[in-house]
């Protein structure tokens, strides 16, 4: 009989409370990119963590795949939110928020991430998720082609042109 | 506009919404909705695996049937436990094996009847409820060779406390108490239909592919699945301290405990596709003397349950076919 008695084919069960610990801001995260500061984060993240939570049964027991199918389930959500919603902010509000004033005084009114949430709001959806998933949830160029169908170098190309765009706005 | 900017919008959650959400998801688990309890009650077949004493599962491995894995239970990650063929041959000595034991508790609700032949895996699919799938690949000069269905199946068995520890004193296991909840429950089977795909190499069986959806048990409310399972493993010939790890380890509720059959030469963890899955190969005497060997291969993907076994056919062959699965 091989083995001594007992050996594990599967990942145990995951620690919990770490994986709740190591992945909740990186959703929570995703949303305030893909959404801004003015779209309700929490409710979003904690939506997608009830959703996973229940559906957890489904997914492979070792923790990388979990940050990959927890993604996915937060993109879901934030289609579903889109579908839902009405735009947050109109691109000329982004504009304007662009071109105003010196960057004291920028500063005084709206912090660098105020100011970033409300240009992503600006660019076209493709960008705008694949700089969350990115910026916010920290995944490689590598990790968001997989998760998106999109070769890496398109997914390099996308997040490249879409930082230029900001950048020229910021 | 630098990485510093670019990482400005990021924030950490803050520690009442985290705890707020952590205590919330806590809550789920304590108190499921009814749908919901139900549901996680539904994928807890390896706790009917204990409720079986175990024998529904040993029984077919060390007999090397698939097919029973398939009919019994719903897979999402496999645990593998050697079985200690002397201990239940000690329970079938006291007429405890399992088949008796669950033939004494068993009621057919709905029976499957025997496997009705079908023409193409499409009208497999039309009579199963689900799309089929079949190889792209096959081992060299292994061909298709016909497709069997089997109709859905409905059983209830009624657990009885007393036969179990009747099955612990044989084995003298007096040092766990059988948990409360579990007498006079039923637990309730429903088997979906199997989709059976045989394959022959010059006329004889080369393998077989069997398909179905996830059978759905449902278990009398309240029970410690992990205390059950712990008496479980021990039934199956585990050391205490060891059966008392894994039991706590282990998820019952969609954990599927493969038993290895006496012969079982190797066994492995697999990866199909990016679902879990077990490969064991046995290998037996020839009636000339040579080696001979087969693979059974059991994964689950997608709320479906795989099982693919062949006389003769490598792993690696049986992963491919596997694999490329369509």
């Amino acid at each position: 009989m091989p083995g001594r008695l007992v050996r594990w084919l599967s990942a145990a069960e995951p620690d919990w409370d770490a994986v709740y610990a190591d992945q909740l801001p990186r959703v929570y995260n995703f949303f305030r990119y893909r959404f801004g500061v003015t779209a309700d984060a929490e409710d979003l993240t904690a939506r997608t963590f009830e959703k996973a939570w229940r559906a957890r049964h489904r997914y492979r027991r070792d923790v990388a795949a979990f940050s990959t199918w927890l993604l996915s389930i937060a993109r879901n959500v934030a289609t579903d939110h889109v579908r839902a919603r009405r735009p947050l902010v109109a691109l000329e509000e982004a504009a304007t928020m662009a071109a105003t004033g010196t960057p004291e005084d920028d500063a005084v009114r709206h912090s660098n991430g105020e100011r970033l949430a409300v240009l992503l709001q600006s660019l076209p959806e493709r960008e705008r998720e694949l700089l969350a998933m990115k910026y916010g949830a920290g995944m490689t160029n590598r990790a968001i082609a997989t998760a998106t169908g999109l070769t890496e170098s398109n997914v390099g190309t996308i997040v490249h042109r879409a930082v230029g765009t900001l950048r020229e706005r910021w | 506009m630098d990485d510093t900017q670019l990482n400005s919008l990021r924030r950490e959650p803050s520690p009442a919404f985290a705890a707020r959400l952590q205590a919330s998801l806590r809550q789920h688990d304590v108190a499921p909705s009814k749908v919901e309890w139900f549901r996680l009650r539904s994928v807890a077949a390896p706790a009917l695996i204990v409720v079986a004493i175990v024998g529904l599962l040993s029984v077919p491995a060390v007999r090397a049937s698939a097919q029973s894995f398939l009919a019994l239970f719903r897979v999402v990650n496999f645990v593998a436990v050697p079985v200690d063929e002397n201990r239940l041959a000690r329970l079938a000595a006291e007429n405890l094996d399992p088949p008796h034991l669950i033939g004494e508790q068993l009621q057919v609700l709905e029976d499957a009847g025997p496997p009705t032949s079908v023409a193409s895996p499409e009208q497999a699919g039309a009579a199963a409820g689900f799309a089929v799938r079949t190889p792209a690949y096959m081992p060299t000069a292994v061909y298709p060779s016909g497709i069997e269905v089997k109709g859905q199946q409905h059983i209830q068995v009624t657990p009885n406390t007393e036969r179990l520890r009747q099955v612990m004193d044989t084995l003298s296991i007096n040092d766990l108490e059988i948990p409360q909840g579990l007498d006079g429950g039923i637990v309730d089977v429903r088997v979906p239909p199997v989709v059976m795909m045989r394959y022959d190499r010059g006329g004889a069986l080369a393998a077989q592919l069997l398909q179905a959806k996830s059978p759905a048990v449902s278990l009398p409310n309240g029970l410690d699945l992990r205390a059950l399972g712990e008496i479980g493993l021990r039934v199956l010939g585990l050391p205490p301290i060891e059966a008392r790890e894994f039991a706590a380890a282990i998820d019952w509720q969609t954990t599927m405990i493969v038993p290895l059959p006496a012969n079982a030469s190797s066994f492995k963890q697999v990866n199909i596709n990016g679902h879990p899955g077990v490969s064991i190969e046995r290998s037996s005497r020839a009636p000339n003397g040579s080696s001979r060997f087969s693979t059974v291969l059991l994964w689950s993907a997608d709320g479906m349950v795989f099982g693919l076994e062949g006389p003769g056919l490598s792993s690696a062959d049986a992963l491919r076919m596997a694999e490329s699965l369509k």
